[in-house]
């Protein structure tokens, strides 16, 4: 995901916003890490480009 | 991997088991799309599946903004081969409401919509793309339920419905919510026709 993509993101249990953990990137994206809603207290996945806004018990 | 070419698009298909294969419900919504969208539009569809029409306006047109959401994570992988920048989520459930700039002028939607019961459920992730509830029309009315919130004042969306979802009860919905309500694009499949209905708020 490209890092502008933060801007129309959010938890979706609460709809609020969250912090972006960059663990792999390349020019162009994030590749993993994790987004961080520090209201749920809940990470979500980003792996290969592709971030995982599931809530968990539908995750995977 | 199984390519195929559509207006200048070569689109990158899954696993025929997990993922939908484009038909010609994808192709008429796409088609439809490529009318509407013009450049400088921040555009949205949901549940893009193997990222078909998202990837057929991007190759179509300039200098749009295009990302896409996918509940099912062989079709959101699909869909990130073909360049289409996914968000794997149930329908609106990880974008944001906060900022009114950050909403769409167009918001593109072709849903499960065949009537299914428990037993006629596909197993699996695919089960997705075709279930539409008993009524056919469950997962749209969750989506316009919600879709008011993401578009910018004078947006519009695009649906694809079938014959078998029912155009009245979809369109009075529709205006319930505040939409002018037009059919934009019809074809007639075997024991369907297929429509694209176009919601623009006044």
């Amino acid at each position: 995901m490209k890092k502008n993509l933060m801007d129309i993101l959010a938890c979706p249990i609460c709809k609020g916003d969250l912090i972006l953990n960059v663990v792999e990137e390349n020019e162009e994206e994030v590749i993993s890490g994790t987004l961080y809603c520090p209201v749920c207290k809940e990470h979500y996945p980003i792996d290969e480009g592709i971030p995982n806004l599931l809530p968990p018990d539908l995750r995977n | 991997m199984v390519e195929i070419e559509y207006k200048k698009a070569r689109i990158r298909l899954g696993n025929t088991d997990l993922v939908y294969e484009p038909a010609e419900d994808s192709f008429l919504l796409a088609d439809a799309a490529l009318k509407e969208a013009k450049p400088g539009m921040h555009i949205l569809e949901i549940g893009t599946g193997s990222g078909f029409v998202s990837a057929v306006l991007l190759a179509n047109l300039k200098e749009i903004c295009l990302v896409a959401t996918e509940i099912n994570p062989h079709a959101a992988r699909c869909a990130k081969t073909n360049a289409v920048e996914v968000i794997r989520t149930d329908l609106f459930k990880g974008l944001t409401t906060r900022c009114p700039e950050t909403r769409f002028d167009l918001i593109l939607f072709n849903p499960p919509y065949l009537p299914t019961s428990e037993e006629e459920k596909v197993p699996g992730w695919l089960n997705y793309a075709f279930d539409g509830g008993t009524s056919g029309r469950e997962t749209l009315n969750r989506f316009l339920d919600e879709v008011r919130d993401y578009l910018k004042p004078g947006g519009e969306i695009l649906v694809l419905i079938s014959s078998i979802t029912g155009l009245d009860a979809v369109k009075e919905k529709m205006e319930k919510i505040g939409f002018a309500v037009n059919v934009v694009a019809r074809k007639k499949v075997s024991f369907e026709e297929l429509m694209v209905v176009r919601g623009k708020l006044f």
